[in-house]
């Protein structure tokens, strides 16, 4: 009998992320647009108020863009990220409990 | 790449290990790659005589399982049944069963990653959960019969080192579930008065299928006393009707939740003797699993309901699903006046898949997916 065994792994490798492009737009510093993509969890409204209003703490914040997901477990729908896309220059998205 | 061998070559493809069953394991506990019970070792011997009932070729992904989104190809499927200690004639049904868990209305990201207690529950029809002899019948949720064991075993080993659904990284269940060892049942159509799960879902007779549920273990429902179809009804409906479970939070946008109401054949027999089909049977469980709006805490009432609801009041039933032929229905079990109400993750849908050949002919037994 052989000391060694030769054995299969079952691990699969990660999926290469598909390659994305950045973004080219150079927003204005001085009007900024915020985006706000709420996941529906509990309590991510409040985060997301939050993290809001330290940005405008921080920086002049022309408009806040604040979108729902219809539920938690289901990814954005295309309209909601489309509209985050046209209307905002940083989106910030949280999820809480 | 060509030739199964070369693949075995790889440097990153195989691991050595002493030559000792407690050897292997520690090592593959160590790598995270089993789920806790002693594995089968996967021996290049093993994976290839566990791909003698797969027609497809070994490298063609069957899906990809989510949230890694690693390959499901043949080999690596494999290599995980052999770990599970499915027997090769399993073989096509785990394959089947990953094809369905791939389908995007399934929504496995979110079932692997959450923090809710479900699995994938697997319910198998037709000629072949027969020939494989699945368990259909006395404790068919329970241990002692190798083919529901080792097939749902090898899922759940499939959706770790494949999907990456790690207890901690990809899988982040807050309790988990016993159910998240081994889930798979054949539905008992020899003792079901309606029409199978499976030609309910547009199979034929000659057709066997897996359908998959993204589901909570199962909640009994005690009647002893019932003698009615109705009576019987009114105790699933009691069963159903909870504040706790994923179903209710209806209210949610593109969701449809599909709970699952398995009677046991005692059951079966008395509601159907009692006029009860399928649809009538959805009908008055659509009617009666509801629970009052005062029921939850009011920190639920307002994030949850009073969204979709408003100013109704407190006394406002709330239905466990939105649509009547949401309901999923079949017929497991042995003698007893006991079935199971199993609640789902709510935002997945159940899929069926035939058991196929490559080409997409259904297979009529398991023989005929035998390749060498």
């Amino acid at each position: 009998m052989s000391d060694e065994l030769l054995l299969l792994v079952p691990e699969a490798p990660a999926a290469e992320p598909e390659a994305v492009s950045a973004g080219q737009r150079k927003p204005d510093v001085n009007a900024l647009r915020i985006g706000l993509l709420d996941n529906s969890k509990a309590n991510a409204d409040h985060l997301l108020r939050m993290l809001s209003e330290h940005v405008a703490d921080e920086m002049r914040v022309k408009s806040v863009t604040s979108l729902r997901k219809g539920s938690v477990a289901i990814p954005a729908t295309a309209q909601v990220l489309d509209q985050l896309a046209h209307e905002s220059d940083l989106v910030l998205s949280a999820m809480a409990d | 790449m060509n030739s199964l061998e070369a693949w075995i070559e790889q440097p990153d493809t195989t691991v050595r290990s002493g030559n000792d069953i407690k050897k292997v394991n520690r090592l593959f506990q160590q790598r995270g790659w089993s789920d806790g019970l002693p594995i089968i070792p996967p021996t290049p011997e093993r994976v290839r005589e566990m791909l003698s009932y797969c027609d497809r070729p070994w490298d063609l992904p069957v899906g990809k399982v989510a949230p890694r989104y690693g390959e499901a190809t043949p080999i690596r499927l494999a290599i995980n049944a052999v770990m599970a200690g499915c027997e090769p004639e399993y073989f096509p049904v785990v394959m089947a069963a990953v094809d369905a868990m791939c389908d995007p209305a399934f929504n496995l990201y979110a079932l692997q990653a959450t923090t809710h207690p479900c699995a994938p529950l697997l319910i198998v029809n037709g000629p072949i959960a027969r020939e494989l002899n699945i368990n259909a019948g006395i404790n068919a949720f329970g241990q002692g019969r190798q083919a529901n064991s080792t097939i749902g075993r090898a899922i759940r080993l499939t959706l770790m080192n494949i999907g990456g659904g790690y207890p901690g990284a990809g899988d982040m269940a807050t309790q988990g579930a016993p159910s998240k060892f081994s889930y798979c049942v054949a539905e008992n159509e020899a003792e079901n008065p309606w029409t199978s799960l499976s030609l309910e879902r547009g199979f034929d007779q000659n057709t066997s299928t897996v359908t998959v549920v993204g589901a909570e273990p199962p909640h009994n429902v005690n009647d002893h006393a019932s003698s009615t179809g109705t009576g019987i009804l009114k105790m699933v409906a009691g069963t159903m009707r909870t504040t706790g479970n994923n179903d209710i939070y209806n209210y949610q946008e593109g969701t449809y939740p599909q709970p699952l109401v398995i009677f046991g054949p005692e059951h079966a027999k008395t509601v159907y003797a009692d006029g009860y089909g399928k649809e009538k049977i959805r009908e008055y469980l659509f009617e009666h699993a509801r629970v009052p709006m005062g029921e939850f805490s009011q920190e639920n009432i307002d994030s949850r309901f009073r969204r979709k609801y408003g100013d109704a009041p407190l006394e406002l039933l709330i239905p466990i699903f939105k649509r009547p032929e949401d309901l999923l229905i079949a017929v497991v079990g042995g003698p007893g006046k006991h079935s199971v109400v199993i609640p789902t993750f709510g935002a997945t849908k159940a899929i069926t898949r035939a058991i196929s050949h490559a080409d997409g002919r259904p297979a009529h037994l398991i023989s005929d997916l035998k390749v060498n």
